[in-house]
């Protein structure tokens, strides 16, 4: 078993537990020292329940002992269901979600019915610690792509260069409650540095969600943000020129460290006229709030109106004057 | 080659009789009480301990049948193939070398980006298209590792064969621990570390021109150079289920032999031709163009 803080010695990624191999580049990861043999051991590997000689077994897919068919059990990688490890904490409590989603309401602007705020009846205001992946990453990334800048004869040039990329803090999210939009809008409001470990009282404050990922499934769903991401900063000011094509790259990882982080949010249901709206706070920020609405009919029929009439009224006059 | 072990003669733990041990064995059976021994031998560095294996997880029915299957396509070789094949099959730990390193490869090429031009020919009326190619020169550097480069460390079985029944799932590695072979023959390497990383660093920069290729951009490349160096190599032994016959027809005619990767089934072989089946197949044809030829005359 390997203790969680070994580092690769070829690429310094830290292994995980039960890891054989190193995720990023496939160096062995670090056995538990074994005593060097001075001399030839001959074993005869017995079954610890009757004694009899145990063989490995094909069905069993381990050692068996044939007489009563216990099995050895196997050091096998493990693969283990991700778990939030670190929790950022809600700053933003309650009565202060509650307030501050009050607040939003009043202050949609003129389309929105005139009664939102006095008919819209709150459902429900759940604590939840949504999670999601955060990596840092030092890449050295080759790349190649045909572009326009130097283009002669042919509308594409070739292109090719190795740049260094520090990517640090990168969230991939994995929640399934909250859709990327909404992640992606709240991210700017958490404060990452104030990320401590989980504790067991967590839950009762709030639910938190589960990965519904294994670990060798997540790597590679890091490993897919990091070369989307690793594409678009070489598409903005890497690559000469304005369009591209053929964009090829490889990237050599050295130093990934990827934590499983919680992150705190409100999530707000609310009814207005047999209608259910969802609303999102972020757990850190009140003003970060993001959902939906209902638009007044009426008061938008009441401005297209007004529009229409104005510009007859215009017309009108225009037509009076010239005439 | 790596330096010859020694014949071990060890007692049985079980019965106390006494059990040779080949040279490039890892496991023994005694033959008086079957009891399966496992030997570890201190370390060196051409006979280094294994790291991880993959336990078998095709069992000797299915390997046979593979064979089996495999041969009914092959229908020009010896019918007494099958027969033999299903009695004399054996279940092999095959030691091998997994080989990882960073790469780097330097290369030059010429890249070809196609655009359209309109030809101008006074002698047809409306004016053409024509597709062209301007090349133009780059060169580049490619970073990356390689991950999973499997090499035999046995004699017995050469890196070709080994090639031919891959790819073994990597994922199904588990540490090593001498239960995993207990009643199983298991090798010890036969080959040097050396030659065995030979071997590793030929594979990868075989494939390092494909890589390349695959990586360049415009819409045709030619002449593409590689200059490949590896990084930070590290070898690892790892033992690989191999189910393996080996059949002599005749002590004159050369060995048969059958390969099947104890994962996955995958079965590789050499098999002879039925010089019989060839004979009886020329004399058909020759007496059928014989028989055409007279109907031919006789009309």
């Amino acid at each position: 078993m390997t203790a969680p803080a070994d580092l690769c010695r070829r690429c310094s990624s830290p292994f995980e537990d039960g890891d054989l191999r190193c995720a990023v580049c496939g160096h062995a990861a670090p056995a538990a020292v074994r005593d060097d043999l001075p001399e030839v051991t001959v074993e005869v590997l017995r079954c610890e329940g009757c004694g009899a000689a145990v063989a490995y077994s094909v069905t069993a897919r381990a050692p068996q002992c044939a007489f009563c068919g216990s099995i050895v059990r196997l050091e096998v990688p493990e693969d283990p269901l991700e778990q939030a490890g670190l929790i950022l904490p809600f700053t933003v409590g309650r009565s202060r979600a509650e307030e501050s989603f009050r607040q939003w309401q009043g202050g949609l602007g003129w389309f929105r019915p005139p009664d939102l705020r006095s008919a819209s009846r709150l459902e429900s205001l759940r604590a939840l610690w949504w999670v999601g992946w955060v990596f840092d990453v030092h890449a050295l990334v080759s790349w190649t792509a045909d572009s326009d800048a130097g283009a002669a004869r042919a509308d594409w040039a070739p292109h090719a260069g190795q740049t260094e990329l520090g990517l640090d803090g990168i969230v991939v999210s994995a929640s399934r409650g909250l859709t990327a939009r909404e992640t992606s809008r709240l991210l700017p409001s958490y404060d990452l540095g104030s990320a401590r470990e989980r504790e067991p009282g967590d839950e009762a404050e709030a639910v938190v969600e589960q990965f519904e990922l294994r670990r060798a499934a997540a790597r590679r769903q890091v490993r897919s943000e990091l070369e989307r991401l690793v594409a678009e900063r070489l598409r903005n000011g890497v690559i000469p020129g304005r369009r591209f094509r053929n964009l090829h790259t490889s990237v050599l990882a050295r130093r990934l460290v990827t934590r499983r982080l919680a992150f705190p949010a409100w999530v707000i249901a609310y009814r207005y006229r047999g209608t259910l709206y969802r609303c999102v706070l972020s757990g850190q920020d009140a003003a970060c709030l993001l959902g939906d609405a209902p638009i007044s009919a009426a008061r938008v029929l009441l401005a297209v109106l007004g529009a229409v009439l104005g510009i007859l009224g215009l017309v009108g006059l225009l037509s009076a004057i010239a005439s | 080659m790596a330096e010859p072990a020694q014949q071990l003669e060890i007692a049985c733990s079980s019965c106390g009789a006494a059990i040779l041990v080949e040279p490039l064995l890892r496991t023994a059976r005694c033959p008086y009480c079957d009891s399966p021994s496992v030997v570890n031998r201190p370390a060196t560095i051409d006979r280094p301990d294994p790291l991880c294996a993959i336990g078998f997880t095709v069992d000797r029915r299915r390997a046979t049948e593979a064979i089996r299957s495999w041969l009914r396509g092959k229908w020009l070789a010896p019918s007494g193939l099958r027969r033999a094949a299903a009695e004399r099959v054996q279940g092999i730990y095959l030691p091998a070398y997994l080989y990882s390193a960073a790469v780097d490869i330097e290369y030059s090429t010429t890249v070809g980006e196609a655009y359209e031009r309109t030809k101008v020919d006074l002698s047809s009326k409306p004016l053409r298209r024509v597709r062209e190619i301007e090349y133009r020169h780059l060169a580049g550097r490619h970073a990356s590792y390689v991950t999973d480069t499997v090499v035999t460390a046995s004699r017995g079985l050469p890196n070709a064969e080994l090639e031919a029944i891959e790819p073994f799932d990597l994922a199904a590695l588990v540490r090593y621990t001498p239960a995993l072979l207990s009643g199983w023959i298991a090798e010890e390497p036969s080959l040097t570390r050396e030659d065995c990383l030979r071997l590793a660093r030929e594979e990868v920069q075989q494939r390092a021109v494909g890589t390349i290729e695959g990586f360049l951009p415009g819409d045709t490349h030619r002449s593409t150079s590689c200059h490949t160096s590896l990084r930070d190599e590290s070898t690892d032994l790892i033992l690989l289920p191999v189910w393996v016959v080996a059949l002599r027809n005749h002590p004159r005619k050369p060995l048969v032999r059958f390969v099947v990767n104890g994962q996955t089934g995958k079965v590789w072989g050499a098999t002879p031709l039925s010089w019989p089946k060839l004979a009886l197949i020329a004399a058909a044809i020759a007496g059928l163009t014989g028989l055409l030829v007279l109907v031919g005359r006789l009309l």
